[in-house]
């Protein structure tokens, strides 16, 4: 093992040296930790009190509802993981590792297990990030603090757990195609159970709150291998259900030690694999840390087809977004319709039907204003990185001579027009259903429009300040602060003017508050394109 | 023409370029010679407006990073990056577009033929080899006709027909007036065209030499960069 730990103590103290001595980095990495101990302790401190799910629904529906929402989470967090684990193999282990270490004198055991100490690192890191949001479980759902330290600690034993039946399923499917289709067919079979069973539950009961709160949390669900069995063992712990816990922990500790005894007992030549997966792994990483996240890591095998040829319009920086737009052609054909309008549509008429049904006969306005509200923070997790990231990676965008700003605002306008077309699209179709003001329509689409325009300005605005690569965790975690930051003073605006004029123009207050925010958004953007205009001085 | 003075360039506490001062006149081929990690490829990013620096360097008169400087400048990078999802021939329009360039297709058809991608056009950058995307680099850096270009390692990953073809490139060039920068460590492979060479280790200029002088005094450039860098090396031992 004298090898091993060497690299594990050197890589840790050469990490903290190296954070030590970039002093921005450090600071970073001080704010975004204060932010998410704040965050956490002022959860845990606050208590269960607030206005959460389950002052409004009671805690029995709450808990339901939490059951079902984390067994969705489980799913989420473990289907795509082994059906590119079947193929690939697994991701414990970096192309470095394969190259310096599965070519020395090191045994298959040693080297497992010290793909799965890396993994378990990764893991810590992991608790601590979501603690961050145990204070909003707590919060919403009226929980204890160990109640939700052990939900936390499920999804992370989970993540460990998947990565084992990935080694499991990828020694019995390797080289095996039959055996290949049987388990992504069992794999599959697991979604396809949970679909199922809450579906014929809420078709065989009275529909209804409770009843969709009783399909998702129903005990059947418990039984789907080791996502139902980590459910079910979390759950135990906090409904203090003996049986469930002894059951569930037998099932998942000989699952794991199945996976194990597979693994090492398997006499497989797993490097080459592993291999293929760490390179394909290490250039997609690489790739991610230069910003540059490829079309055809993107697109996989996807052939394209040539319907179009040639950029066709545009001269100096203008060329840029014409060729974006026929990049975009190509990645879809739907350029400005892709699965974020379908996400974000299915969003918003959750809130209008649910704001419909909570609030019967109220004025339309609420239905825009909390629509335009909610889905600019989910607009928030499809614009992390556009075409414009992507340009920086590559010298053309430095070469052409043309002006700073013109080309940084050429190279963001895909970005820039997609939110607004999304806006109108989404509450055009809001207003044909459920009516109101055609000011509010028109303005929440165009302030949830704005809403891209500023991320994208604060993403630059980050990327200029940090020179982070923005992908990583603490460069997000700066760059949302920074929108808070910077969406602060339009938000203030809204509700000062919706004050002022709620009296006599209160029917249209998405309007009085939109108007505001959607103004400043526009400035404070453009304002911040101004200034980061020598991002593309250099690719520093 | 190109200027370099007093370049200097830092990352942090590593110099990786260290008061470089030279010239290169029209017409003149000029080798940026070294081992690896000497600053070769620094020096040609900052020349070429990528990377910031101390000091001034100025493309016929004009300062790197202006407008003008870039419309007569050229650049091919060591790591060729197409766009994977435009064509080849897709790439010759966007730099005309991007350059402003008219009457451009004859020649973007010319360097794609002698490229050897005249078959290959419609493919887009996903689809090709790491050399046929160097090739591209090439294409797309000569199509305004520079006046100045900067080739980082331009021969790694070319088929011989295509070093042949560049060389031929170069000669052609260099007759038109046009100032270039080879930065190599691939000696033999810039045999035949250099007129200057600039022999560089821990990011300085350790020396400079004309080949019409290299020649007269019998030496050929393989001994004259290993009389250099090995003769720094025993004095650093």
């Amino acid at each position: 093992m004298g090898a091993i730990s060497y690299l594990l103590r050197k890589n840790l103290k050469n990490e903290i040296l190296d954070t030590l001595r970039h002093p921005l980095k450090l600071g970073v990495y001080v704010f975004v930790a204060v932010s998410m101990l704040y965050g956490a302790v002022a959860g845990f401190t606050a208590g269960g009190s607030g206005q959460g799910i389950a002052d409004r629904l009671g805690d029995t529906a709450a808990l339901q509802i939490l059951s079902g929402g984390y067994l969705a989470i489980l799913f989420f967090i473990s289907i795509p993981v082994l059906l590119k684990g079947l193929s690939s193999g697994t991701s414990f282990f970096s192309l470095c590792d394969v190259n310096n270490m599965f070519v020395a004198p090191i045994s298959k055991r040693r080297l497992l297990l010290y793909g799965i100490g890396r993994q378990l690192a990764t893991m810590v890191v992991l608790v601590i990030t979501f603690s961050a949001y145990g204070g909003m479980l707590i919060t919403m759902f009226r929980l204890t603090a160990l109640q939700t330290f052990l939900l936390i600690s499920g999804i992370i034993l989970m993540l460990t757990l998947v990565q084992l039946i990935t080694l499991m399923i990828f020694c019995l499917a390797s080289c095996h195609p039959v055996r290949a289709r049987v388990i992504r067919y069992m794999i599959y079979a697991e979604a396809f159970f949970a679909v199922v069973a809450v579906i014929a539950y809420i078709f065989t009961h009275q529909f209804g709150q409770e009843t969709i709160c009783n399909a998702v949390s129903q005990p059947l669900l418990e039984y789907i291998p080791f996502i139902g069995w980590m459910h079910a063992l979390v759950f135990g712990i906090i409904n203090n259900d003996l049986w469930r816990i002894v059951l569930s922990s037998a099932a998942l500790v000989l699952l794991a030690v199945a996976a194990l005894v597979i693994f090492l007992r398997t006499d497989l030549d797993f490097f080459e694999d592993v291999l293929s997966r760490a390179e394909s792994y290490h250039e997609f990483r690489e790739s991610i840390r230069e910003g540059k996240v490829s079309d055809s890591m993107m697109m996989g095998d996807r052939e394209i087809k040539l319907r179009k040829k040639g950029v066709r319009k545009g001269e100096g920086a203008s060329a840029i977004f014409f060729k974006h737009l026929l990049e975009g052609s190509r990645r879809s054909r739907f350029m400005f319709f892709n699965i974020n309008t379908i996400v974000l549509l299915f969003v918003a008429f959750v809130i209008g039907f649910g704001v419909t049904q909570a609030i019967p006969g109220s004025n339309r306005t609420i239905i825009y204003l909390s629509t335009a509200v909610i889905c600019s923070y989910v607009q928030f997790f499809f614009s992390a990185s556009g075409d414009w990231v992507k340009e920086l990676t590559k010298p053309y965008i430095y070469l052409i001579p043309d002006g700073a700003v013109k080309k940084l605002i050429m190279a963001s306008a895909t970005g820039l027009i997609k939110p607004y077309t999304d806006g109108i699209i989404t509450f055009g179709l809001l207003g044909i259903v459920f009516g109101g003001n055609i000011f509010d329509i028109i303005s929440a689409a165009i302030a949830y429009g704005s809403f891209g325009t500023l991320y994208i300005s604060a993403n630059i605005l980050a990327q200029r300040i940090t020179g982070l690569e923005s992908s990583g965790g603490v460069f997000i975690t700066f760059y949302m602060s920074l929108i808070v930051a910077v969406m602060i003073p339009g938000i203030a605006a809204g509700i000062v003017v919706l004050s002022t004029f709620a009296g006599s123009l209160g029917y249209m207050a998405t309007t009085l508050i939109a108007v505001p925010v959607l103004v400043w958004n526009i400035f404070i953007s453009f304002i911040i394109f101004f200034a980061c205009r020598n991002l593309l001085n250099n690719t520093e | 023409m190109l200027n370099v003075s007093h370049l200097t360039k830092k990352y942090h506490r590593f110099t990786a370029n260290e008061n470089l001062t030279f010239m290169v006149a029209d017409g003149e081929t000029a080798v940026l010679a070294g081992p690896n990690g000497a600053g070769k490829s620094t020096a040609i990013k900052c020349i070429a407006g990528l990377l910031r620096f101390e000091g001034e360097i100025e493309i016929c008169g004009f300062k790197n990073k202006s407008r003008e400087a870039k419309q007569i400048l050229g650049y091919v990078p060591e790591i060729p990056a197409p766009f994977e999802l435009l064509t080849v021939w897709e790439h010759m329009e966007f730099i005309a577009r991007a350059y402003r360039l008219t009457d451009w297709e004859d020649r973007a058809r010319e360097l794609v033929r002698r490229m050897e991608l005249t078959d290959k056009k419609d493919k887009l950058g996903m689809e090709l080899s790491k050399g046929m995307q160097q090739k591209i680099s090439i294409c797309c850096a000569l199509l305004p006709r520079p006046r100045a270009v900067l080739f980082d390692e331009p021969l790694v990953g070319l088929d011989p027909h295509a070093i042949k073809e560049l060389k031929a490139m170069l000669g052609e060039m260099k007759k038109d007036g046009t100032t270039i920068i080879i930065s190599t460590h691939m000696l033999e492979s810039v045999e035949d065209i250099w007129d200057r060479v600039f022999i560089m280790m821990n990011g300085r200029i350790e020396a400079e030499r004309e080949r019409k002088k290299v020649e007269e005094s019998g030496e050929n450039l393989e001994e004259l960069f290993f009389s250099i860098t090995e003769k720094n090396r025993e004095d650093k031992d």
